[in-house]
């Protein structure tokens, strides 16, 4: 480094007497041009590999969106309930729980009730003649699942129903359509 | 010295890139958009060869 400054004009100490600054190590807080760019390809590799799950997923789902079919369940005779009168269920797992509002004479409407806020349940409310979740004052939409005020901003999952005999099947749950 | 710093301009922009791809990818998964999770995460996969080149290529520019 400075091997070709004068020694002896008192201004720089010899390295004899260097007693303070003669710690010399190789690339001790270095960080040059090279190795600023490996860090950034390093960093390039890190946002590569930590993506890569959620691909992983997208994939698996869009491969398996065919197969993932639910099973189906009976909720109720469709003369068991009164036309406004919502009754509660299970589906597909038990832990799912889901909501059958009867609308009309044939207009049935199901949806898994768990709102999709912070997961309280909504409950139908037939005076206001929409589905209603306590928690934050969250509301629904019964004909299409869409929020309509409050706090939730995805719709809820409708359950697809089928009618047969005068009973009520579940057959599937919808995707989000956002 | 006179050095060339388009290497690390150009990993600057790739690294961008990545951080953009990365947003995208979460929040297209979050709206259930696989197909834009998909190609946003191939993208990020694709920027690092990309960077690991711009590397090789500049490493000893000088
Ligand atoms: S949990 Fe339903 S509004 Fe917050």
């Amino acid at each position: 480094m400075g091997e070709d400054i004068k020694r002896n004009n008192d201004k720089i100490p010899f390295d004899e007497n260097n007693y303070t600054h003669n710690i010399r190590k190789a690339g001790e807080r270095r960080l040059d041009r090279r190795g600023f760019m490996k860090t950034m390809v390093g960093a390039a590799g890190i946002f590569a590999v930590s993506t890569m799950p959620w691909g992983a997923i997208a994939v698996k789902e869009l491969t398996g969106l065919g197969s993932k079919s639910h099973p189906k369940q009976k909720l109720a005779n469709a003369n068991d309930l009164k036309i406004g009168e919502a009754i509660e269920f299970a589906y597909p797992g038990e832990h799912d729980a889901a909501l059958l509002v009867r609308l009309g004479e044939n207009e049935f409407k199901a949806y898994q009730n768990a709102c999709t806020h912070l997961k309280c349940p909504v409950f139908w409310s037939k005076e206001e003649g929409r589905l209603v979740c306590p928690c934050h004052h969250g509301f629904f939409d019964v004909k299409t699942g869409k929020p309509t005020a409050g706090p939730p901003q995805r719709p809820l999952p409708e359950v697809v129903l089928s009618k047969e005999q005068g009973a009520i099947y579940a057959t599937g749950v919808k995707r989000y359509e956002t | 010295m006179k050095r060339s710093y388009r290497g690390v301009i150009l990993l600057c922009f790739v690294l961008l890139l990545n951080i953009i791809c990365t947003q995208q990818v979460v929040n297209s998964f979050f709206y259930d958009r696989f197909e834009r999770v998909v190609l946003f995460a191939v993208c990020n996969i694709v920027l690092f060869p990309i960077a690991l080149w711009i590397y090789f290529r500049e490493r000893d520019v000088r």
